[in-house]
């Protein structure tokens, strides 16, 4: 089988990990198959790195050295751990400082200007990456397993230039991926990549947002036409719920590139929509496997939409620290011209919403937004729409949750609605409010936050989630 | 009147046929088309000739004849400057790509295209090395510059094969197609059906008549048909199809036998491109019944292609050729035209 392999941070956290992780490779190697790896920043990494982008912006300079320091010991510990034979070793340090000598002039050049744009941040965080990688494939070097390092840009990845979340131009991408890397496969040469970061036509370096290097293993997939992506992480899979919640949560074995986009909508961390959306239309099958437990067949997220009669509901999902806000008598334009308003001042300020539910006959509408952003939310609408005589009233509640339910099989089956609400009410759990007319795929609803585990234990119980 | 500056990279045979169309239509274009194109570099292997107020069109054809090169022009000449610098550098609307066909890497007209949409310039091209080989990126680069990337002179010359396909069969759906996209292989398969010669003899032929060229294998192993149905199939199709795609069987097998046992069934051999709505690119020896309007002889090019509601219909026209080719070049840029003015109205 051809094969992108995606390792993430936590996976390659430190030197015995990324010994671990050459293994789980060579393995897979050995059993004949191609793998192209994929490697993000060591576990911390990129968070250090915005914050010095912060604080280089703002003119700090003292820190600087220290910083560099920092990360030049834990990268060349690493790296001496990892990467057991000598010569490699020197060599993969020497790349090492390098590179952390490109860095710290990068900083100290933008301490003088005091400004980070778009563009300058997208070229600091790429350092994450950039230190990690090649000592991934010092590490396979030095086990004699033929391995070279690129840059997504070196690979041949090309986005547009929408810095911080740029998106890939996937034609000229899979011209120019299949012209590097399929060579180096041939020669049986297994090709290491920086996960994350790309370039702009220009080839200046851009990166590809949260969750980057799930999608630059899905941007690699597709150009090379693999059979399997594989996404190592620390967790067995994608579980029916947050085990920390409901112990009794299950790995599941299988789910759709739909419910898997769902999920992710409704807050589960374990792959980024947009990775998902890029495989979509190829059908290239993701497995989510976990590095600490590598005989776990994982998940599997595939284009089959298998519904069983068992499993009506595949995952439950509970989003905490939500803020519900109802905004009354929106009698002026009708209530679908006061949400159209509604939304728009809230996009404006970029802030998103998690659901919605209106009423026509009391001219209310009801809709849920992160509780960082509730504050703004309140403000512009105050602003907006109280001044503009648009809407009566504005209520909030802060202490609020979502839950979620995803699940393919929940659209032809009659009577789903009524089991979760019973189930609930049995628990003398109150909704607060039930959201409409999403995607057919989900229901989900709004309970006071210290109702929230109670009611995912229930569900999850209910739809049997634990057998 | 409508300016447009214009870089001309390759001056060979379609470069200079260019070059004299716009001499000898100059007047024309500007009276009735509003157009005054204006060729602001010309660049061959040698270097560029530069002029940002427009080239003296016969200078650099004279230039070119004596001296062999445009960059030994005294005045505007630049020596041993690489194309891709001047697409760069130098401002202009369009970049007409007439470089001689690589059908390995596409270069160096590849990178010619990619620097030309990359800077903002509408391309005209008559190599189909690089759509061959990157048509989809190409296209989705164009796309995303938000420039026009043409391409009539690749497929049928004089021939309006692609904009046949495109605007007379609009509402329509056109479900797949199969032709003679080759005027070469024509040429050789006529001369072995009607006056019995071999497969080397007729070869010969077409090279003693300029058809062929000295290594014929782009047009005999069936590589130039290929090309021109991958830039159908994405153009047509819509597919994001490339070369490597394609099935390709050239002629160097055809007997005299194929062809005689082909005659008693009321057949001719002919080399056919085909593709389908799911793809299936193939490029193969086919027997086509004599009475088929596909059955055209000589140098010929000819499609057929098959549409959900209109059914078969049949283009038949002169492939390549220089003249031919300049003047796909001239439609192309005035549907360039055509689209700037339309944006320039609704912005
Ligand atoms: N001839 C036809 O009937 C016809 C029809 C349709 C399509 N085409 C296509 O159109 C293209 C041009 O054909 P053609 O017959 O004109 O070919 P040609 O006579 O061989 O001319 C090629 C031209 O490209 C120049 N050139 C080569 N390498 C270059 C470089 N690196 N930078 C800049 N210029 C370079 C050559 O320079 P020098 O002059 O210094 O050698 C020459 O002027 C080919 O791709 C061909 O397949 C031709």
């Amino acid at each position: 089988m051809k094969l992108i392999m995606k390792f993430g941070g936590t996976s390659v956290a430190d030197g015995e990990r990324i010994s671990h992780v050459c293994n789980i490779i060579e393995k897979y190697l050995k059993q004949g198959n191609k793998v192209v790896v994929v490697v993000s920043a060591l576990a911390g990494v990129t968070d250090q790195l915005v914050k010095a982008c912060g604080l280089a912006g703002k003119g700090e300079k003292e820190f600087i050295k220290g910083f560099i320091e920092e990360l030049k010991k834990r990268h060349l510990e690493t790296c001496r751990v990892a990467v057991k034979d000598e010569g490699v070793c020197r060599l993969t340090e020497k790349t090492v400082e390098d590179t952390l000598l490109e860095l710290e002039n990068v900083l100290v050049g933008v301490s003088y200007l005091r400004e980070v744009t778009p563009r300058i941040k997208d070229y600091i965080l790429s350092f994450g990456e950039r230190l990690s990688t090649p000592i991934v494939c010092g590490a396979l070097n030095s086990m004699g397993v033929k391995a070279e390092w690129f840059t997504g840009k070196d690979a041949g990845i090309v986005t547009d230039s929408n810095f911080g979340g740029a998106r890939p131009l996937m034609e000229t991408t899979t011209h120019q991926v299949k012209a590097r890397l399929q060579k180096v496969l041939d020669e049986n040469i297994t090709p290491v990549v920086t996960g994350f970061i790309a370039a702009d036509q220009n080839g200046v370096i851009t990166t590809l947002g949260r969750g980057g290097s799930d999608c630059t293993a899905s941007i690699l997939g597709v150009a090379l036409d693999v059979d399997e992506i594989w996404i190592w992480t620390d967790v067995d899979g994608i579980m029916t719920t947050d085990p920390k919640i409901e112990p009794k949560a299950k790995v599941i074995p299988q789910i759709s590139y739909m419910e898997a986009m769902e999920m992710a909508y409704f807050g589960a961390k374990m792959m980024h929509p947009g990775a998902i959306e890029i495989v979509m239309g190829k059908r290239i099958p993701i497995r989510v496997k976990n590095t600490f437990n590598p005989e776990n067949p994982g998940t599997l997220i595939s284009s089959e939409q298998k519904v069983e009669s068992t499993s009506i509901v595949k995952a439950i999902s509970l989003i905490r620290k939500a803020a519900l806000i109802t905004v009354e008598g929106a009698a002026m334009f009708g209530v679908p011209g006061t949400a159209a308003k509604i939304f728009s001042l809230l996009g404006e300020k970029n802030i998103n919403v998690l659901m919605i539910s209106q009423s026509s006959s009391e001219a209310n509408i009801s809709f849920v937004v992160p509780r960082d952003t509730l504050e703004d939310a309140l403000s512009i609408l105050e602003v907006k729409l109280l001044g503009g005589k648009i809407a009566r009233e504005i209520k909030a509640e802060d202490d609020i949750c979502v839950i979620a339910l995803v699940g393919a099989g929940m659209v032809g089956t009659p009577g789903v609605a009524a089991r979760v609400f019973s189930a609930v009410g049995r628990e003398k759990i109150n909704v607060r409010m039930i959201a409409q007319g999403s995607s057919e795929l989900n229901i989900s609803f709004v309970v006071k936050e210290a109702d929230g585990e109670r009611a995912v234990k229930a569900l999850h119980k209910e739809f049997g989630l634990e057998k | 009147m409508f300016r447009m500056r214009i870089i001309l990279v390759g001056f060979g045979v379609v470069g200079q046929s260019l070059v004299k169309l716009l001499l000898m239509r100059g007047k024309e274009l500007a009276e009735d088309f509003k157009i005054h194109p204006k060729i602001v570099a010309v660049v061959d292997s040698g270097g560029a000739s530069l002029n940002l107020k427009g080239l003296n069109l016969g200078r650099v054809l004279a230039v070119k004849k004596e001296k062999g090169s445009v960059a030994m022009d005294e005045e505007c000449g630049v020596k041993t400057v690489k194309a891709s610098k001047i697409i760069e550098e130098v401002e202009a609307e369009v970049v007409v790509e007439a470089t001689p066909t690589n059908i390995v890497d596409g270069e160096p007209a590849l990178t010619h295209i990619k620097t030309a949409l990359k800077t903002g310039k509408h391309v005209v091209t008559t190599n189909k090395g690089p759509l061959a080989l990157a048509m989809p990126a190409l296209m989705e680069l164009a796309e995303y510059n938000n420039v026009l990337l043409r391409f009539s002179g690749c497929v049928g010359g004089g021939t309006p094969i692609l904009d046949f396909a495109k605007k007379c069969l609009q509402g329509d759906k056109i479900l797949s197609f199969r032709g003679i996209l080759n005027g070469t292989t024509n040429y050789i398969l006529t001369k072995m059906t009607y006056e019995n010669i071999s497969f080397e003899d007729a070869l010969a032929e077409a090279q003693k008549a300029g058809y062929a060229e000295t290594d014929p294998s782009m047009d005999v192993d069936g590589y130039d048909s290929a090309c021109k149905l991958v830039i159908l199939a994405n153009w047509i199709l819509g597919l994001k199809t490339v070369l490597k795609d394609v099935k390709i069987e050239g002629i160097r097998k055809i007997t005299l036998k194929d062809v005689r046992d082909a005659l008693d069934k009321g057949c001719e051999v002919k080399l056919i491109a085909s593709a389908e709505e799911g793809g299936n690119l193939k490029v193969s020896p086919q027997l086509i019944p004599r009475s088929h309007p596909l059955c055209v002889g000589g140098v010929l090019n000819a499609v057929t292609f098959v549409s959900k509601y209109a059914g078969e219909e049949t283009v038949i026209g002169r492939g390549a050729g220089g003249i031919e080719t300049a003047s796909a070049i001239l439609r192309d840029l005035l549907a360039i035209k055509q689209d700037i003015s339309l944006r320039s109205t609704y912005s």
